[in-house]
């Protein structure tokens, strides 16, 4: 043992004598170390199953932070394209025309019994993530996430207009206010409403169909809570693989078993 | 070219009779969608997929629907609370008959995006 100490630092002296193993085992060496072995990530010098747990957020799902920890549970095949909510939010929050904070995406479906062609619609919010792209690009740090109760904001004054966060968000919820030079989104009415202790966001109020269901999930007995937590049924998100964690949830009536049962 | 003239009022009664028929085919077809805006935007009803399934026409007029296109939305409860309690589409659609109201929204509902489309490439822009 005592040799072989003496003669890998002699090789490494002369710089002539090095073996085929030992320049195998140095090069894994820094390998590992540049983090090229562990998922690609640069200077990771954490095992890969925890990397990659971390970049899909498994480790805090479950969990809710936020106190009240607000989010939002989408029946979107109740939704019926009547865009009564994208009036109230125009008018609760000032949305110009041309700009929006609910997206209605549609598509065409075929149906198998019949000859007709049906729609199916999705409405789009932002949806608040536990990890926001939108708030790490921004580079004046004017989005942020509130730290009590987890909704995404945006201070006006220190938005620059750069449209960094229209770009890294995975939903397309932001637009560009051109009266208020900077960036505009969904805030589920924080400022409006919550805020004066109104209990819900105006399109939750105004959807004739109960499509949405507004609430707080740190609270265990409430009914986003236990809905949300229901056994035998699917609760979706949009886009998961963007890791951004949503706290916007989907859940379809129709496939998930049961039929609708919109209350009496 | 004498001949070709004295088949021309032939002809002419040939394409005169078809047209009626047409019509005829119209007027027992309903002739297009009806697209409800009241009490929301938009819901549509087809002729061609309700009729010609133990249906005729007194099956719905004038009892349940006025004759005239449109004329039952002027109604203060032409709302799918009515249709719960079995009035308007409510009398086949409780489930039994046809689908439940509860269900398959999309299907009646085609929203105002739905109504857009159907106004651009269907009924001809107004």
């Amino acid at each position: 043992m005592k040799s072989t100490f003496s003669d890998r630092v002699g090789t490494f002296n002369n710089g002539e004598k090095i073996t085929r193993e030992e320049r195998r085992r140095f090069l894994c060496l820094g390998l590992k170390i540049t983090g090229v072995l562990l998922g690609g990530s640069l200077l990771s010098l954490v095992p890969v199953e925890k990397a990659q747990s971390e970049l899909l957020g498994a480790s805090v799902i479950g969990t809710f932070p936020y106190q009240p920890h607000y989010a939002m549970l989408i029946y979107n095949d109740r939704c019926i394209d009547c865009e009564r909510c994208l009036d109230a939010c125009a008018q609760t929050n000032n949305v110009p025309s041309y700009g929006y904070r609910i997206t209605i995406l549609n598509r065409k479906k075929n149906i198998a019994t019949a000859t007709k062609m049906i729609r199916e619609f999705l409405p789009v919010i932002c949806n608040q993530c536990n990890r926001p792209p939108c708030v790490r690009v921004c580079p004046t740090k004017a989005t942020f996430k509130d730290k009590t109760n987890g909704i995404v904001l945006i201070n006006e004054s220190l938005c620059i207009g750069c449209k960094a966060c229209m770009t890294a968000c995975p939903y397309n919820a932001r637009y560009y206010d051109r009266n208020s030079e900077s960036v505009d989104k969904c805030d589920f009415c924080f400022r409006r409403r919550l805020q004066n202790g109104v209990p819900k966001p105006a399109c939750v109020e105004v959807c004739p169909a109960d499509a949405m269901l507004f609430g707080d999930l740190s609270d265990q007995n409430g009914d986003l809570y236990r809905k949300l937590h229901a056994p035998q049924q699917t609760i979706l998100v949009l886009r998961p693989e963007s890791g951004s964690m949503p706290n916007v949830f989907y859940l379809s009536g129709l496939h998930g078993g049961s039929r609708m049962g919109i209350p009496e | 070219m004498i001949r070709l003239l004295a088949l021309f009022p032939f002809i002419f009664t040939m394409l005169a009779s078809l047209g009626a028929a047409w019509q005829v085919g119209a007027q027992e077809y309903g002739g297009g969608p009806i697209v409800f805006i009241k009490p929301v935007r938009a819901v549509i009803f087809e002729h061609r997929v309700h009729l010609g399934k133990n249906f005729n026409c007194q099956s719905c007029h004038p009892e349940i629907f006025a004759k005239k296109a449109g004329q039952v939305e002027e109604k203060e409860d032409f709302t799918m609370a009515a249709f719960r309690q079995g009035k308007y589409c409510g009398r086949c659609h409780d489930g039994a008959t046809a689908f439940s109201i509860d269900t398959d929204c999309t299907w009646c509902h085609i929203g105002v995006q739905g109504h857009k489309h159907l106004e651009e490439y269907e009924l001809g822009i107004k």
